[in-house]
């Protein structure tokens, strides 16, 4: 605990070094952080699992990190002095691009990860532009070099043509086999400048993230920029002005470890019995009430969630859980959002917005793993500008958002992106089709490296968000890379699509597509849910509209028998219970209407223009 | 209690798709079987509060695989401890391969009903279905029946692989012929536990509904109303003893597997011949399973079994069974079909015959 401490004094500053590690998907980031923690010791070996840092189980089961984790290290460098090593560890992907800008306001500099064989992908070039543009101290590591398909001045001469970094002082390294370790710490100590600040200044501390425990309440990731954080002092948080007192303080060992105070420079967490989210926000600045600082840091830009559903607990008498498992995961998560809303077919929900289709998709996971709350996820969509005839413009996040009478829409703009794919030359061919075909417009391309190139294309988020990625991933084998901005909004040829369930609309199925698709993904989605709908007692008709005009109709057939056995006496007890198991499995389905929709029916919906592709 | 079912538990072979309990009788297994039944009889028998004994049946296993000196020592143990009612129906399962004139004398004066496991007409069927009859045993077996005078049933099976609905007919035409008093018509269902449960065979069978509703169409043209859901029987010839369960009425099962239903108990002996046999000569019960149901999920099975019969849930005697609320429940939740399916008159409630075509569904609401 000693040794913890020996940093909160003013000369010590410069014995901290907080870092992040930044890569591409897959280049190794998550090794590298496991061979930083053994061979400065702040793990036992014995007590290691392979890639340490991606705590949640969902992380570990896909191999990626979507959560930031801080981890405190003890190193010894070759000057003789003991350094504290930060490590805040970042996501890779693209959704997840503002947890690295959090991660990264709580350093002074970062490891870019390169893989050798790879070279720079688009991950690799937005996270290092994100670390420039915080002006953290940058050291390029080139990893992966015991690969026989490594080719390091490739990679380092993509690194300064693609990124415009200087590469020459780039490590060689593997993670894998330990090459370049002890040189990528020293480089840490040596490269990275220390945090400035004052134990005498008014305290300023950053919240970089929160997680909820249910013992202690909030526990606030905290970067201590000036003054001191210690048990039994008060604390306020200037967004809101609300005053704690501390109950708790410590450092990541990774566990977390209580300390005496957390000084200037410091990394760790505070736990004040915060029970609420909205006093603790993520990107508050923590200051002292009675020496409070002049003005707050600098927050983060605040992300503004891009896709949107709705999410219906599956029992409808579960919509409390339901907001209480929100709640709880956006103590955790703060770029979801959530409303409520309600649906004719589903009940009582709540519409949510998220990053992009991989974070709804681990919302939901989580919601089920986390807190047992099982949904219904209704099919995701962008946010729509809506000019109206009227003069008005609205948004639209959801498809009932559209005006029921169609002739009341002057005109429809959805958001675009700017997509960049680095992909070896061999496949931009199917590339390019699959942009076209997701109605991109061609913007540039460029040769980067000898059989590398450089794509890019505007795309209509809504088609990207729908399979874009996977579909990049089967056209190119897996060698493409990308990465995407936000360019605004352009106007569309845009409808919306209902679909009649025994002729009345059922809204979670409706969705905008642009009029071209409208046949095809009508077909698609009424062809499935007819396969998913079982047969009831009559037949119901499946219709997809746009307005009053069906363009897609067909049936479920009407259950005509199922086996009838015979009961007699000793039948009686077992036909009950076979009833009653059949009975369980139909409380699973939804009831619209007459028609019992099984919660496949929903799940599955989000499939339907996956289908199409394949 | 006016009912008792007596389980026989031998076979001359196992059918591959038949769940019941039996086994391939050895000759020491008869009076095994024969002594322990004794005991049980000699114990339960009391249960029978002196009432007569208006229905009796037994069955199987195969009734007729019991040799006939041992059928003689089962109707004198019977008689020796029920007074059955001079208007008892008294029924022996047989099976047209096993039936002799030898059992038809045995019968005369106790057994007043045969029911015939003729499952089919066709021979190749029967042969699929792992039968050691033929068609032409089975037609003997219904003349000696009749010629002694019982009243007959056929049991008849639909839904076999490749049956098409002209061979059914054929199947159905021909059991008219023979003009027995009623007929059981069921559908080849693949039971876990038998031989047919572990052959690829699921693909095979027809989905059944064309014959069910051929059933439905051709047997009351030919004076067979429907009054179960799987049971037809030419007018005043229903079978008094199932009727009694439908109608959740109590009744005393003896002999291994055998269930009863006693007051709220329904209770169920050991399968096994041996484990039974055991169970009776230690003087225990040979119940293995029993259960209680409360108060409203035996309401509803009632309401389940009522629903099988075209009588089907008569309000005014549901009411002061079950009570109102169950009632209420129950007609609220079957409010909810059309017509066509379900008709409440007021006075009762039943499915109509497209509504037996669809009763898992529907009772499955209300369960």
């Amino acid at each position: 605990m000693k040794y913890l401490d020996h940093a909160t004094k003013n000369d010590n500053l410069k014995k901290i070094r907080n870092f992040s590690i930044i890569a591409h998907v897959d280049h190794g980031k998550s090794t590298l952080a496991d061979r930083l923690i053994e061979s400065t010791h702040t793990v036992e070996g014995r007590n290691m699992k392979s890639q340490l840092l991606d705590m949640l189980e969902l992380e570990r089961e896909r191999g990626i990190t979507i959560k930031l984790v801080p981890v405190r290290m003890n190193y010894e460098a070759t000057d003789g002095q003991k350094y504290i090593l930060n490590l805040i560890d970042t996501p890779g992907h693209v959704d997840f691009n503002y947890e690295v800008s959090r991660s990264l306001a709580a350093c002074e500099g970062a490891v870019l990860i390169v893989d050798a064989a790879q070279g720079v992908e688009a991950q690799t070039v937005a996270n290092a532009y994100l670390a420039t543009e915080q002006n953290l101290d940058l050291i390029p590591v080139l990893n992966k070099i015991d690969l026989p398909s490594a080719s390091p001045e490739r990679a380092m001469r993509e690194i300064e043509e693609v990124i415009g970094l200087d590469a020459s002082g780039a490590i060689l390294a593997s993670a894998k086999d330990g090459t370049g370790i002890g040189e990528i710490l020293e480089r840490i100590v040596s490269d990275i400048r220390p945090p400035d600040g004052s134990t005498d200044a008014p305290l300023r501390a950053l919240i970089f993230d929160s997680v909820y425990d249910n013992y202690k309440g909030v526990i606030s990731y905290v970067r201590v920029v000036d003054g001191e954080i210690a048990p039994k002092k008060a604390i306020s948080f200037m967004a809101t002005g609300e005053t704690y007192e501390v109950e708790e303080v410590g450092v990541f060992t990774p566990s977390m470890s209580p300390v005496a105070a957390l000084g200037p420079g410091e990394v760790g967490y505070i736990v004040a019995g915060i029970k609420s989210l909205a006093d603790a926000s993520v990107g508050d600045t923590i200051t002292d009430p009675r020496r409070p600082a002049r003005s707050p840091l600098p927050g983060y830009r605040r992300v503004k969630p891009v896709v949107f559903c709705g999410y219906y607990p599956i029992e409808r008498e579960e919509i409390n859980s339901l907001r209480d498992a929100l709640e709880k995961l956006q103590i955790n998560d703060s770029a979801i959002t959530f409303e409520p809303e309600s649906s004719a077919a589903l009940g009582f929900g709540f519409r949510c917005g998220f990053l992009g289709l991989l974070h709804m998709e681990i919302a939901k996971e989580r919601l089920f793993r986390e807190f047992g709350v099982e949904l219904v996820a209704t099919t995701p969509n962008v946010v729509y500008q809506l000019k109206l005839t009227d003069g008005t413009v609205t948004e639209a996040r959801r498809p009932s958002d559209f005006p029921s009478d169609a002739a009341k829409l002057e005109e429809v703009l959805e958001p675009y992106i700017r997509v960049t794919i680095f992909l070896p030359d061999d496949y931009v061919g199917p590339t390019m089709q699959l942009s076209q075909e997701k109605r991109g417009a061609y913007v540039s391309m460029d040769y980067i490296a000898q059989g590398r190139v450089r794509l890019v294309y505007d795309l209509p988020l809504a088609e990207f968000i729908m399979d874009f990625h996977d579909r990049l991933k089967s056209a190119t084998r897996g060698y493409a890379s990308l990465d995407y901005e936000h360019t605004g909004y352009r106007p569309s040829d845009l409808v919306k699509v209902d679909i009649l369930i025994q002729e009345a609309p059922v809204d979670a199925f409706s969705f905008i597509c642009h009029r071209d698709a409208a046949y095809g993904r009508g077909h698609s989605v009424a062809t499935k849910l007819k396969e998913l709908i079982p047969r009831q007692l009559f037949e119901v008709p499946i219709q997809a509209a746009i307005g009053k005009k069906v363009i897609v109709r067909t049936n479920v057939k009407a259950l005509r028998k199922d086996v009838l056995a015979k009961c007699y006496g000793g039948d009686i007890t077992r036909k009950r219970k076979l009833l009653e198991k059949q009975k369980e499995g139909k409380k699973r389905m939804k009831q619209v209407g007459r028609v019992s929709i099984p919660q496949e029916a929903f799940m599955a919906f989000m499939d339907v223009s996956g289908d199409e592709g394949k | 209690m006016k009912s008792v079912y007596i389980h026989v538990p031998f076979c001359e072979s196992k059918c591959p798709y038949c769940a019941f309990s039996s086994a391939v009788k050895k000759t020491a297994d008869e009076e095994t079987y024969l002594k322990a039944l004794e005991a049980e009889i000699a114990a339960r028998s009391p249960l029978a509060r002196g009432n007569a004994i208006s229905t009796l049946y037994i069955g199987g296993g195969t009734p007729t695989a019991l040799s006939p000196s041992a059928w003689l020592g089962l109707i004198s143990i019977i008689k020796g401890a029920f007074r059955l009612a001079p208007d008892a129906e008294v029924t022996a399962e047989a099976n047209p391969s096993t039936l002799s004139p030898r059992h038809v004398g045995l019968w005369r004066g106790f057994v007043n009903r045969v029911s015939i496991g003729v499952q089919s007409f066709n021979d190749a069927e029967l042969a699929f279905l792992g039968r050691v009859h033929d068609t032409r045993q089975a037609e003997e077996a219904a003349l000696l029946c009749a010629d002694a005078g019982f009243k007959t049933s056929f049991d008849l099976m639909f839904g076999l692989p490749g049956q098409t609905l002209r061979g059914w007919g054929e199947n159905l035409r021909r059991a008219a012929e023979l003009s027995p008093d009623h007929i059981s018509a069921y559908q080849l269902t693949i039971e876990p536990g038998t031989l047919f449960a572990d052959l690829p065979l699921s693909g095979a069978l027809t989905d059944g509904y064309g014959h069910y509703r051929f059933a439905q169409w051709f047997l009351p043209r030919k004076g067979y109303g429907q009054y179960e859901v799987a049971s037809f029987s030419k007018p005043g010839e229903e079978s008094r003893h199932n009727l009694n369960y439908w109608a959740d009425g109590e009744y005393l099962g003896l002999g291994p597997s055998a269930w009863s239903h006693i007051g709220a108990s329904r209770s169920k002996n050991a399968p096994d011949l041996a484990e039974y046999a055991r169970m009776m000569a230690s003087g225990k019960s040979a119940s293995v399973y029993e259960e209680n149901l409360a108060r409203a999920p035996n309401a509803r099975q009632a309401a389940v079994l009522a629903l099988r019969t075209k009588n089907g849930i008569v309000w005014r005697s549901f009411k002061e069974r079950h009570g109102k609320t169950l009632k209420d429940e129950i007609e609220e939740k079957l409010a909810r079909f059309p017509k066509s399916l379900v008709i409440n008159d007021g006075t009762a409630v039943r499915l109509t015959p497209a509504g037996f075509r669809v009763a898992n569904k529907i009772w499955e609401e209300i369960i």
